[in-house]
């Protein structure tokens, strides 16, 4: 039998279990007398067996209690809670974790897994808790400044002790960069004085991932909080250098 | 009372199953239980238009591929001045080991495919659907979806091979 009538879509769908009947029958036959269709069929089901293997594992983990935790409530009503009062008491899923689950996506599009895979913050926004994290001064010493003012994300290395997560201006048109160190890391704008610290956070290097998720998204919904608009690209950030950050 | 705690129950029970999808799709756990996340609270949202005595999974597996085109959407517009995907997801220069997503072969080639040919992928062969099946989820015609589903694989295989 002459191959160039089965199609590839034939082909696959034979190899799935898809086409039966005379057709089928017909592929069958074709496959058995030609060494080279047989070994697309065996190829098609490698790769089936390949990407089942991959992405097997994930469905055996443990599901992330905050996700389980979203149907393990009771919450008959609460879809329509949510429409009434979205700032309201959280029915359906604590709303602060919604909404800093919520923020990941964006954010950690390019800074999440950074964060996550590096360190946890617990972020500390002043005048937001009652005590005073930051310190008795609130600017950068020389070291950290002397970061701020000149890495840049896109040549920072990887054996940086410090590393810039992102830059972005607030909404007073200050430029602001979050950074991390080790295990901490926060948030700091340059004003008149030096690189004020907004918010800094201690780490928790852990193993536990969701904490580090947790961290990561925290300091990524203050920068959000503060950013006016999107984080600086490379060339918008080499500018801000250039201008000294003013 | 009882059928919310059912609905809950089951969506609970294929929670692992769309876990996997949402992580095929996203290409990362972060991102994928974000997905995850937006999904679960949409069906929670929609729950009463879901008909009991239909099939939940493939109900929710099109909530989710729903979601997941939403926020592809809106990244490709708030994404043009982020470092592109292809830079390996990663902040920071060349060499920012850290920073990288560790991301297998079989992960950057998925990357690569387009997202009709990614989903088709992953429902037909990592899911297990039917290609009717597959098709209804995604709502488009059962050759468009055979067809979608060849050249993602053919685009698999020469990627694969090519990491070899």
């Amino acid at each position: 039998m002459s191959t160039p009538d089965i199609t590839p879509e034939e082909l696959a769908a034979w190899a799935d279990g898809e086409l039966t009947g005379e057709r089928g029958d017909a592929i069958a036959a074709a496959v058995e007398a030609d060494p080279a269709l047989q070994a697309k069929i065996d190829a098609h089901r490698a790769l089936k067996s390949k990407l089942s293997a991959h992405f097997a594992p994930i469905a055996e983990e443990p599901v992330p209690d905050h996700l389980a935790a979203l149907l393990q409530t009771p919450a008959p009503a609460a879809a329509n809670d949510q429409i009434e009062t979205p700032e309201g008491s959280a029915t359906i899923v604590n709303f602060a974790e919604a909404k800093e689950k919520r923020t990941m996506p964006r954010w950690g599009w390019i800074a999440g897994p950074a964060l996550a895979a590096t360190l946890a913050l617990a972020v500390f926004l002043p005048g937001g808790g009652t005590s005073d994290p930051v310190g008795p001064n609130p600017y950068a010493d020389t070291q950290l400044a002397s970061v701020l003012d000149s890495q840049l994300v896109a040549d920072q290395g990887a054996g940086m002790d410090t590393r810039i997560l992102l830059s972005f201006q607030n909404e007073g048109g200050e430029f602001c960069r979050a950074y991390s160190a080790g295990e901490t890391g926060g948030i700091a704008c340059r004003d008149d004085n030096g690189w004020r610290m907004e918010a800094t956070g201690d780490g928790v290097d852990g193993g536990n991932t969701e904490f580090r998720m947790a961290g990561a998204a925290e300091i990524m919904a203050a920068a959000q909080e503060m950013a006016a608009g999107d984080a600086l690209d490379a060339e918008a950030e080499e500018a801000a250098r250039e201008a000294g950050w003013r | 009372m009882t059928l919310d705690q059912s609905f809950q129950q089951q969506v609970l029970t294929l929670l692992p199953r769309l876990r996997r999808f949402a992580v095929g799709l996203a290409g990362n756990p972060a991102d994928g239980d974000d997905l995850c996340q937006i999904t679960i609270e949409r069906a929670l949202l929609n729950q009463d238009k879901w008909q009991d005595g239909t099939r939940l999974d493939s109900w929710m597996y099109r909530i989710m591929r729903n979601c997941w085109i939403d926020e592809t959407r809106s990244r490709s517009r708030r994404s043009e001045t982020f470092v592109a995907e292809d830079a390996g997801m990663s902040v920071g220069g060349e060499g920012a080991q850290e920073a990288t997503v560790e991301l297998s072969n079989v992960d950057r080639a998925m990357q690569k495919l387009p997202e009709d040919q990614r989903e088709a992928v992953l429902l037909v062969m990592v899911e297990g659907y039917a290609y009717k099946e597959a098709a209804e989820i995604v709502g488009c015609p059962v050759g468009t979806l055979n067809s979608r589903l060849v050249r993602g694989r053919d685009a698999l295989m020469e990627m694969l091979e090519d990491a070899a």
